[in-house]
């Protein structure tokens, strides 16, 4: 469902940003990509949303392909992704819901469903009672909260969240972490670029991708009797180690 | 479908919070496009009044072709009859010597005593032909070609000063309109443009979000037309009451001008005015937003 092949993206200025990355991630993974800064995470997710165009290779996101992708089915791709930008990416002069709202409104469901969706999403993050804030009046950390809010009311496919806990305290960045490895449940694709390795839910499944200087390397972990380890065996069968490119 | 209905009250906030954040702007394109529209308005009235001038004028506008006298009074109106075909003729009739005495009669009026002084007659007959002014130097061509025509007599100076008049009037009308078109094109597809301009990191987070031109751009559209139309209003209410009031003084001091009908004037200035208000203002919104579709590449 999504696929990278042999993907390197250059930026204008010269930068080389991602190294011939080849990667797989089904539907319903959790994928948690963590690195320093600097390391391409952001480049990456950009890939996925379209927002970069790579100078080699394909990227295939929900069954199609990005490359040199008309903006009219860049769009339709977009409809299905619940994205949670670096910089958040909100409405200014809006309220926390009205923000919410302005994720769902061109989306295929009835106006019910819009705003029904908007208030429980505004609820799932804990904000319910800031839903009529002016964003301008909010802390980083909740507005952080109403740009994922934003994401889940469009009952997106695929959620691509670039840091969401950034600026959280330990309690909220644990209760967000929650909130994203839940809606693995709902069969959605969850891919989380962050810092926080230590945040991560024992009890799941997940792939974490490490990045460093535009190359990935991959790794499946798995947890069993809600103890996680890395399974050696398991390691070894499934880990796709990729490293290419110069270092 | 389903999705544009259930948004309509959200495009009309959208509008309005657009509206609002450029006040001062705005207010001036209203402005504006009022001045504009009310000089259509004018010209259209103007056009008008004098378009119906000019249909007065060129209905009075015939030549006389005289014949020889050899010819019988039915052999004339045979002849009459012929040219009555010709093309740009309206009609053709035969004015026998009595006639043409008792108009002559008729223009003297109180001077008519003069015709007196005469033993008979002076007058000939002639064949009266009521023509489109335009067409004057084929016709004279076409009757001196006539071996029963002995002389024509036009009044071609006239004509031809009429119809360059009337052609004049057309092109300065069409030109009008052409810059009224283009001014308010310029001026909406402007403000749509700043529009744009300022709500420019809503517009790109939306498109980030996947929504569609239309759903982003609709907002704009109604912003223009908006604009517009209430501009198109408000023109269209001023012109009328200068309709009215011109008609109230010119009617009485004037009164020798042939004004076309009231009612007919204010539905003409009218209709021309809506429609082509919704038209400006539905054209100059697509023109500024043609900014948005052409900057909707994926890296944005
Ligand atoms: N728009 C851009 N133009 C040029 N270089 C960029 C741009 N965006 C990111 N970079 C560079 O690409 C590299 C990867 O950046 P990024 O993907 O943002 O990393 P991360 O998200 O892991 O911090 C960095 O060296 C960064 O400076
Ligand atoms: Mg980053």
């Amino acid at each position: 469902m999504i696929e990278l092949k042999e993907v390197s993206l250059e930026y204008q200025n010269g930068t080389l940003a991602l190294k011939d990355i080849n990667l797989h991630i089904g539907q319903g993974e959790l994928v948690y990509i963590a690195g320093p800064s600097g390391s391409g995470k952001t480049s990456l997710l950009k890939l996925l949303m379209g927002m970069e165009n790579p100078t080699a290779g394909t990227v295939t996101v929900l069954g199609k392909s990005l490359t040199n992708a008309k903006p009219r089915k860049i769009s339709r791709i977009r409809r299905k992704i619940g994205p949670v930008f670096q910089d958040l990416k909100l409405i200014p002069g809006r309220s926390a819901l009205e923000n919410v709202l302005m994720g769902v409104r061109f989306l295929n469901f009835s106006w019910a469903k819009k705003n029904e969706n908007a208030l429980i999403a505004i609820e799932r993050v804990g904000l319910a009672h800031k839903a009529y804030s002016m964003v301008e009046n909010l802390s980083l950390g909740e507005l952080q909260r109403v740009a994922l809010a934003r994401a889940i009311a469009r009952e997106p496919k695929i959620i691509i969240a670039d840091e969401p806990t950034a600026n959280l305290d330990h309690d909220n960045a644990v209760n967000i972490f929650n909130i994203l490895s839940s809606l693995k449940n709902q069969n959605i694709t969850v891919i989380v670029a962050t810092h926080a390795t230590h945040l991560f839910d024992p009890k799941e499944n997940f792939t974490l991708i490490r990045m460093d200087q535009g190359s990935i390397s991959i790794e499946k972990r798995f947890c069993s009797n809600g103890e996680r380890d890395i399974d050696t065996q398991m390691h070894q069968r499934s880990i796709r180690v990729e490293r290419r490119g110069d270092v | 479908m389903k999705n544009f209905i259930s948004n309509i009250g959200y495009f009309f906030k959208e509008a309005r919070r657009i509206c609002r954040t450029n006040k001062l702007s705005n207010v001036f394109t209203f402005l504006g496009t009022t001045l504009v529209l009310l000089l259509l308005a004018l010209a259209v009235a103007g056009w008008s009044v004098s378009s119906r001038l000019v249909f007065m004028l060129e209905r009075e506008a015939e030549v006389s072709a005289f014949f020889h006298n050899s010819i019988s009074q039915s052999e004339a109106q045979a002849l009459a009859g012929q040219i009555a075909t010709f093309d740009g003729v309206l009609d053709a009739s035969v004015i026998d010597e009595a006639e043409a005495f008792n108009r002559m009669e008729d223009i003297l009026a109180d001077e008519a005593g003069v015709l007196e002084l005469f033993d008979e007659n002076p007058f000939e007959a002639y064949i009266e032909i009521r023509i489109k002014p335009q067409k004057v130097s084929q016709i004279v061509e076409k009757l001196n070609n006539l071996p029963q025509i002995e002389s024509v007599r036009d009044n071609k100076d006239i004509l031809d000063q009429l119809s360059s008049l009337t052609n004049a009037l057309s092109a300065i009308g069409y030109l009008v309109v052409i810059a009224v078109g283009i001014t308010t094109i310029i001026i909406i597809s402007h403000m749509i443009r700043q529009g744009i301009y300022n709500n420019r990191e809503q517009i790109n987070t939306l498109r980030l979000l996947g929504a569609p031109g239309s759903f982003i751009g609709l907002p704009f559209v109604l912003v223009g037309m908006l604009i517009t139309i209430s501009a198109g209003m408000l023109a269209l209410g001023i012109a009328l009451l200068l309709i009215l009031y011109s008609y109230g003084r010119i009617g009485s001091t004037l009164s020798f001008i042939p004004l076309p009908v009231k009612s007919e004037l204010m539905l003409i200035v009218t209709t021309v005015l809506v429609s082509v208000s919704v038209l400006l203002g539905i054209l100059g919104s697509v023109f500024g937003l043609s900014s948005i579709t052409k900057k909707s590449s994926p890296s944005s």
